[in-house]
């Protein structure tokens, strides 16, 4: 294996200088101040005491914390935390970085932030490789996506292509007054695909607006009563659940 | 009420580390002092004491009394040349040694002052007064023995007839029949009390520390501050498991630096830490109690350093083979008072059965203990053998620990990360 050029068998440390690493964990020491964890983090990756200070100074306004780079990062909300945590990985410019579910548990304040500064880190050439159990996140961030079940790669590719891939449909739900058994023999007698889950009638299409505006039509010239519409799209969660099961997982 | 409670037992009896400070470290404490007090042995009998005896008279009488003090139950004699046993006592390899010296047979048989010395160490003044009981009895006892008695009667009945007034004649008529009645509690297996027959033991302290040194304030200093030490660094130990707890270790682990640097570093934080905390303590003593360093300063810091590096590897190699901060405090609490017991740090080993101290080399604390005495008690110079034997065993034990500490570091640690 490779990593930047360098072979990880024989180059282990060039190979763990130029990455980058986010840990799930806020791998912080809280009895230090941001700006001490930054310096501290900074030196064991070799950043040049000059560069430094200019460094750790552009990543505290770069994430928000400039006013309060000297609190000890035990005071800090878990979205500082956060930033920090990430902050602390870019100090010595990896050219690739690693960040384990980095928005777990903050608010959606810093969370944006955070998307922010992946996506401009992105656009600067930075490769990323993020993982998340939010498939928005994945959605709105990469471009690649691989999904990963009991440890393998299941599914690999860009959201087009794993939609494809997926040979998902787009649904209409429609709940209906009335028995549920009766709905769906009335449905079926004017859509060609259709199922019954709970409460709602799922209607198969392919053709998008155009489709929900036959099945309301048809809905109403067969007496159906419609109580809500929804359209669901096939997104990354419903790739991920179609491919992973609805299984828990330990 | 009755829930709340049998959900505090089923908890109290599910956490190892309560249940080994409950019940585990004070049945090892009580053990150790038992032992330590003699309480096990009965009576305090820890063996026989072996006393280096310099037969410097070399006559058949002195011979005989070396014979009787050997068949003692609680003696066993050590024929040392006076040298030999003076510089042993000196380096606090021996308590003490009894010399005999010219003139003992012609004291005994003109019933004179019996010309015997013991030259000890006053650090051991509690076995040396111990010893006593044993000497003490035996040479009172010597002159009947050996059928001198009478001799030695007569000679000491003359001189206490010889005063000049009625007053003084019947006072030494009374001394005289006081002397009797010691003798015939002699002759029946029964010595008194009275040592009265020659039998005092010139006692001469071999080790003349610097004035203002006494074996107690020493024995304050090295033993709390080694036991503290341990305490603190154990503390520090328990960092390196805090940065596998709370994800630093795991990050610190992706860094370009070598896994066993991490490592390193913390003994070298641990022993900059250990050595602080050890020079201040010596500096509160020399402020607070007046304890004369100044003319060992070399020797103190070579002690210093060789206890601040084997206390502070015992700390790595605690953090490195426990897998939790509780798994280390509960195993550095029972270690560390287990070798600060048998180490003299709680309790000075010159109250110790002979055992006890045998088994104190064990410990850290002993070879620290031993070597604060070496510079502030015995003065020893620092090219003497004894002295540069006691630091290479601290660095020794501190090389051990941190050797281990590495490559359990390596094999659990990191793997475990």
């Amino acid at each position: 294996m490779r990593v930047a050029g360098h072979d990880l068998a024989t180059e282990p440390l060039a190979c763990k200088q130029a990455i980058g690493v986010v840990p799930q964990e806020i791998a912080l020491y809280n009895d230090l101040s941001a700006w001490a964890n930054l310096l501290f983090w900074g030196r064991l990756y070799g950043v040049p005491a000059a560069a430094m200070r200019e460094r750790a100074g552009g990543l505290l306004r770069l994430f928000g914390l400039a006013d309060r780079g000297h609190d000890l990062v035990g005071t800090y909300s878990g979205g500082m935390k956060r930033r920090i945590n990430i902050a602390a990985a870019l100090l010595h410019r990896p050219q690739v970085l690693l960040m384990d579910e980095p928005t777990v548990g903050i608010d959606p304040q810093s969370r944006n932030l955070i998307f922010e500064v992946v996506e401009q880190l992105h656009g600067e050439g930075l490769t990323i490789i993020y993982t998340t159990h939010y498939m928005e996140e994945a959605e709105r961030l990469c471009d690649r996506i691989g999904i990963i079940d009991r440890g393998r790669i299941i599914a690999e590719g860009d959201l087009a292509g794993l939609k494809a891939a997926s040979q998902l449909r787009e649904t209409v739900a429609v709940a209906y007054a009335g028995d549920p058994e009766q709905v769906l023999r009335q449905a079926a007698a004017f859509w060609p695909e259709v199922h019954q889950d709970g409460a709602y009638t799922h209607f198969l299409t392919t053709g998008g607006q155009s489709d929900l505006a036959r099945i309301i039509q048809q809905s109403g010239e067969h007496g159906m009563d419609i109580r809500s519409v929804e359209v669901r799209g096939v997104d990354l969660e419903t790739i991920f659940l179609s491919l992973t099961g609805k299984q828990l997982r330990d | 009420m009755l829930q709340l409670a049998l959900k505090d037992l089923r908890l109290f009896l599910r956490d190892r580390r309560t249940l080994l400070i409950t019940f585990a470290i004070p049945l090892a404490l009580i053990t150790l002092f038992a032992f330590a007090f003699g309480g096990l042995a009965g009576d305090g009998d820890s063996g026989p004491y072996a006393l280096p005896v310099s037969d410097l008279d070399g006559t058949a009488l002195s011979g005989a009394l070396v014979a009787q003090l050997d068949s003692l139950d609680a003696l066993v004699v050590v024929p040392m040349a006076q040298e030999q046993a003076e510089e042993a006592v000196r380096k606090g390899n021996r308590d003490c040694v009894l010399v005999i010296h010219p003139g003992f047979a012609d004291s005994v048989e003109v019933g004179g002052e019996l010309p015997v010395e013991l030259r000890y160490d006053e650090a051991q003044s509690i076995q040396v007064a111990m010893l006593q009981q044993s000497l003490i009895p035996t040479l009172a006892m010597f002159p009947f023995s050996t059928g001198h008695a009478q001799t030695a009667m007569g000679h000491r009945i003359d001189r206490m007839m010889d005063q000049d007034n009625e007053r003084d004649r019947q006072a030494a008529k009374a001394q005289f029949d006081s002397l009797y009645r010691t003798m015939e509690r002699g002759i029946t297996g029964q010595p008194s009390g009275n040592m009265a027959l020659g039998a005092e033991v010139k006692m001469t302290s071999l080790v003349k520390p610097a004035p203002g040194n006494n074996v107690g304030l020493i024995q304050a200093v090295a033993g709390t501050a080694i036991m503290m030490l341990l305490f603190s660094v154990a503390g520090l130990g328990m960092s390196l498991l805090d940065e596998k707890q709370e994800g630093t270790l795991k990050r610190l682990l992706v860094a370009p630096v070598p896994p066993v640097h991490i490592l390193l570093g913390k003994m070298l934080s641990a022993n900059v830490i250990a050595i602080a905390q050890l020079v201040a303590m010596v500096v509160f003593a020399v402020l607070a109690f007046g304890l004369q360093v100044r003319s060992h300063v070399v020797g103190l810091s070579l002690v210093v350093l060789a206890t601040a590096y084997a206390c502070s590897a015992f700390g790595v190699f605690l953090a490195a083979i426990a897998k939790s901060r509780q798994q280390v405090q509960g195993l550095s609490t029972l270690i560390i008072l287990v070798m600060s017991g048998i180490g003299g740090s709680m309790i000075p080993l010159f109250f110790m059965p002979a055992f006890m101290q045998k088994i104190a080399v064990l410990s850290v604390n002993y070879w620290g203990i031993q070597g604060f005495f070496d510079v502030l008690w015995r003065e020893l110079p620092l090219t003497d053998p004894v002295f540069l034997g006691r630091l290479a065993a601290l660095v020794g034990i501190g090389t051990l620990l941190n050797g281990m500490a590495v490559m359990f570091f390596r094999r659990g640690l990191v793997k475990g990360v």
